[in-house]
């Protein structure tokens, strides 16, 4: 869509600023009847609105959106601090600046001329030139004085009035959203067909913008000051690469941004509006949580969790709670003082300091202090940065760049089937309870359906919304929301507690347009809390070195050590999944017959786990080898014991999927081959887990952590097996390893395991004991 | 070619028309709209694939979400129509042009398919492109209607558009190309070919479109 751009006099200055609909700015700062209408309708005296005390200089060409606000950005940082300016010097101000940009313009138009004047032949061009003169008419600038009655033009006060009362109306709808145009009246639409306007929208989002309720803006504009020169998507934070220049037919320019990362979510463009809420107030947790709240035990103490879980779920209550104090403590810098006198558990504080908890309980109040500069934990910046509204109507900056605040995060770490859903609840209590709003997003759609009754039912009273592609919750805004990942990018500084669940996840991992979505879902002084079994390396150094805070849970809910994989080296499935038949066998001579050897291995270890009673999963790299490994699995399995029938494949381009998942949870399926599609969030009970290929290069050390996790993960058989088959140890391969042992270790330090007697491996099926097979040299009891 | 870029899976499952029958609009079966048809104006159209569902799912990408990157690719795939059509009629054509979007819509959507695709063309054969149609009117979107409600709502929808000089007329170019994404009935072409026939009597009139439903 396409911009005035104009300049108007205030008392403080000069502002220029863009509109989207003309008529409306117009009404509001020349037309008395108009603003007398507004001021009824919005609830505030007409002299409390910003009032133009002078000219007004317009542009009377229209420019892109994107244009438009660039331009208005650059006219602004001239105009600044030259209070005394006529409106004939702004004028040529205007005209200066956008005539350059007109010819910055006129380049791609040069281009696109050339382009399409050789497509269309002679006429056309004559056609163009004709279109210029027309066009010359809408050149320059017209200065437009207050003093002039503008009787008649606008709309009348009672149209104003309704207005202004539509925008109020729109207000709580728009808090924390971030929507493109399109979007904002899909919302209206469903949300309050009462004051949907049609083609009235720009208009209605424009006088919002004028009373400072709303910001509006390019979805692409350029990036913060650093980056200015780059065009950004504002709704997903892609960079220039994911950006296309195409011919637009709505602005009119040839070269306008489309970004195509979120194209999936609606068309984020140069010219295309993105309308954001109000700015948020500041986050209520912190200071009255902390003084009137339960205390953090209290709160983690009624939701049953086991004596790990509730460690470090109080550990992350607390962060949420405590995070602001130290910055306000830093801020107001009272040396001697104690910290007691802050409001504030002062072991808190300290737990703050040194995630490892190996500060002593007692220390000097400064020398608190001292460290904490020296970690540059940042805590007082977000002050710092909070928006100076000393102008109602102030040029719409806080758009800012959402990565540019230093996210307040905290690592929550917990081993596969700790019971991380369970630790959630506790840390969405504190947050409901202050008032505040929360996020939980997470990769998958099941888990969002799953757990969506689950909360519901833990916290009767709160307002749930729901969040997938296609969901019928889409608009609502509610206290607690729940959203797969992509979700995200319509919300801006929503949220007091964004969650993010396995963000080392499939969609998380390698997309910057999701980290950057949920940093700008979350308000600026809100708080970010981070679940994963396997964070990514660069985190785990911020962990080390104290960067991020971050609570352990080495255990499982059952309290039982994390199996611990066995390495069988043999040769890698192309070898031996083709050669079982005998033409290939033949062709591949002595290579073939070792790998056949190396399998034979594997079979027998497939089948002292079928014979133990266990669910086999086997997890391959790629899709293609499931087939041809079902097959040579179903000519073994009567040495195995079993039916053929009870050996599948499943893929994610099986529509079958739900199906055998289901059945091979329920024992209808014994062995299920698969890839690292059911690599997470899949719980079977007592099952053994085979990786084939483990070397891969797609399995890296997350991934085989993850898939490993499937094994021993109910209370009955605690103590699965997992089998890394790879051909050569790689770094993720030892690197997984050594993450379990060392949980293992954590646990058993922390005393969180069961006691168990060392009696060998105890299988616990109806009392048969697996005996009858010797695993041999490697990998057999521990 | 463009179309090695598509993935092995996404090329096979182009439902190709590798053999017209109808003579008239290159339908790959019976073409009761051909016949029913009073008056054509348009001499012969052909169409470049089936109109199943993964082409609707590409077509709804590139139309409504607006995914332009489609673009060669579609353009690519029309192009099969062109040949078809070259092998049908013969060869040189001396003008092309698309069926113009309602401006609402055009600003809506930022970019009129049917152009990008006909400009694409024209690029490619060395055609000049030229707009030459306009609406009359707004109508529905055509997605969703029976075909005598398309058939009707087709009726004087377009006209040539204002700057075409009324000169050019006469001397002007003889065989003309229309290009559109979807052939459904053949109304929409064949309006286009009215309008255009008005302005231009005795040229003839050629279509390509996309896909053929």
């Amino acid at each position: 869509m396409r911009a005035t751009v104009y300049a108007v006099r205030l008392r403080t200055g000069w502002r220029a600023r863009f509109t989207v609909d003309w008529d409306t700015d117009e009404g509001f700062w020349l037309d008395a009847a108009y603003r007398a209408g507004i001021a009824e309708g919005w609830g505030m005296p007409a002299m409390d609105l910003a009032q133009a005390g002078g000219a007004i200089v317009r542009l009377k060409r229209l420019l892109p959106l994107g244009e438009a606000e660039a331009g208005c950005r650059q006219v602004q940082a001239m105009l600044n601090g030259e209070r005394g300016l006529e409106a004939g010097e702004v004028q040529a101000l205007l005209l200066r600046l956008f005539d350059d940009l007109a010819e910055g313009r006129g380049k791609y138009a040069k281009r696109s001329g050339w382009r399409f004047g050789r497509l269309k032949g002679r006429g056309a061009n004559k056609a163009n030139e004709a279109n210029e003169l027309s066009n010359g008419a809408e050149e320059g600038c017209e200065i437009l004085r207050a003093s002039v009655s503008r009787e008649g033009r606008g709309m009348g006060a009672a149209a104003a009035k309704l207005q202004a009362m539509r925008v109020r109306a729109l207000l709580p709808l728009m808090e924390g959203r971030s929507l493109l145009q399109a979007e904002a009246a899909a919302m209206l639409a469903d949300r309050a067909p009462g004051i949907a306007p049609g083609a009235g929208l720009p208009g209605l989002l424009q006088l919002g913008a004028l009373l400072g309720a709303l910001r509006l803006g390019a979805a692409v504009a350029p990036g913060a000051p650093p980056r200015a020169r780059r065009l950004r998507c504002r709704r997903c934070g892609s960079g220039e690469a994911a950006l296309r220049r195409t011919a637009c037919a709505s602005c009119g320019s040839a070269a306008c941004a489309v970004c195509e990362a979120c194209l999936a979510l609606g068309r984020s463009r140069a010219c295309g509006l993105l309308v954001r809420g109000p700015a948020p107030a500041a986050s209520p947790l912190g200071a009255t949580a902390a003084a009137a709240g339960p205390s953090a035990a209290d709160v983690c103490a009624r939701w049953g969790l086991s004596r790990a879980q509730r460690a470090a779920s109080e550990q992350a209550v607390r962060f949420l709670r405590a995070g602001r104090e130290p910055g306000l403590a830093v801020e107001r810098a009272a040396p001697g003082r104690a910290g007691a006198a802050e409001g504030l558990e002062p072991a808190t504080l300290r737990r703050q300091v040194s995630p490892r908890g190996h500060v002593p309980a007692v220390l000097p109040q400064h020398w608190v202090d001292n460290v904490r500069a020296l970690l540059r934990l940042g805590y007082g910046r977000l002050h710092r940065r909070q928006r100076s509204d000393d102008d109602a109507i102030a040029l719409e900056t806080p758009h800012g760049d959402p990565l540019a605040i230093r996210p307040r995060s905290f690592l929550l770490w917990a081993v596969t089937g700790a019971g991380k859903t369970e630790m959630i609840f506790p840390l969405l209590d504190a947050v409901l309870s202050a008032g505040g709003r929360a996020l939980l997003a997470t990769p998958r759609r099941d888990v969002v359906l799953e757990l969506a009754p689950r909360l519901a039912k833990a916290f009767p009273g709160r307002s749930i919304a729901v969040l997938y592609g296609g969901s019928g919750d889409r608009w609502q805004q509610a206290d607690l929301t729940l959203a797969t990942t992509h979700q995200l990018v319509r919300f801006g500084q929503a949220f007091d507690l964004v969650l993010i669940d396995e963000l080392d996840a499939f969609p998380y991992h390698g997309d910057p347009m999701l980290h950057y979505a949920a940093a700008a879902a979350r308000k600026p002084d809100g708080a970010t809390v981070l679940l994963s079994a396997t964070p990514p390396s660069a985190m785990r150094r911020a962990v080390r070195f104290g960067r991020l805070p971050c609570a352990k849970v080495p255990v499982r809910y059952h309290r039982h050590p994390l199996p611990v994989p066995h390495v069988l080296v043999m040769a890698p499935l192309k070898r031996w999944s083709g050669g079982a038949s005998n033409h290939a066998k033949n062709v591949r001579g002595l290579n073939n017959r070792i790998a056949d050897k190396q399998a034979a291995t594997l079979y027998a270890r497939i089948e002292s786990s079928l014979a133990r009673g266990a669910q086999v999963f086997i997890f391959v790299p790629y899709i293609k080898q499931i087939e041809a490994l079902v097959a040579l699995f179903r000519r073994q399995a009567q040495r195995w014991g079993i039916s053929a029938t009870c050996i599948d494949g499943t893929s994610s381009q099986d529509d079958g999927r739900r199906d055998k998942v289901t059945a091979f949870r329920e024992r209808e399926l014994r062995l299920l081959v698969t890839t690292t599609i059911l690599e997470r969030g899949v719980t079977v009970p007592r099952s053994d887990v085979f990786i084939l290929d483990a070397h891969a290069k797609l399995f890296d050390e997350a991934a085989l952590v993850q898939m490993a996790g499937r094994a021993g993960r109910s209370a009955d058989d605690p103590d699965g097996r997992v089998y890394f088959c790879a051909a050569y140890r790689t770094l993720a391969l030892t690197g997984a390893i050594r993450q379990v042992t060392a949980m293992n270790r954590l646990a058993r330090k922390g005393g969180y395991l069961v006691e168990r007697s060392h009696g060998g491996r105890r299988i616990r099926l109806s009392g048969v004991r697996n005996d009858k097979f010797n695993p041999g040299r490697r990998g057999g009891g521990r | 070619m463009l179309l090695n870029r598509l993935c092995g899976a996404c090329r096979t499952r182009i439902p190709w028309i590798w053999a017209p029958m109808c003579p008239v609009c290159g339908r790959p079966g019976r073409c009761v709209d051909c016949l029913r048809r009073k008056l054509t104006y348009f001499k012969g159209a052909r169409c470049a694939v089936q109109y199943r569902d993964e082409m609707r799912d590409w077509l709804a990408d590139y139309k409504y979400r607006g995914a332009e990157r489609y673009t060669g690719v579609m353009a690519a795939m029309l192009s099969c129509a062109m040949e078809q059509l070259r092998n049908d009629f013969g060869g040189a054509f001396d003008l092309i042009t698309a069926v113009p979007l309602a401006p609402g819509r055009l600003e809506e959507r930022g970019f009129n398919q049917a152009e990008r695709m006909a400009a694409a063309m024209a690029a490619w054969y060395g055609i000049p492109y030229r707009p030459l149609l306009k609406r009359t009117r707004d109508t529905e979107k055509q997605s969703g209607k029976a075909r005598q409600g398309r058939i009707a709502d087709m009726r004087g929808l377009f006209a040539p558009a204002d700057d075409i000089p009324a000169a050019r007329s006469l001397s002007g170019p003889r065989r003309i190309l229309i290009a559109d994404d979807i052939y459904t009935t053949g109304s929409t072409m064949n309006d286009c070919a009215r309008a255009i026939l008005q302005a231009m009597p005795g040229a003839e009139v050629y279509g390509i479109a996309w896909s053929r439903t």
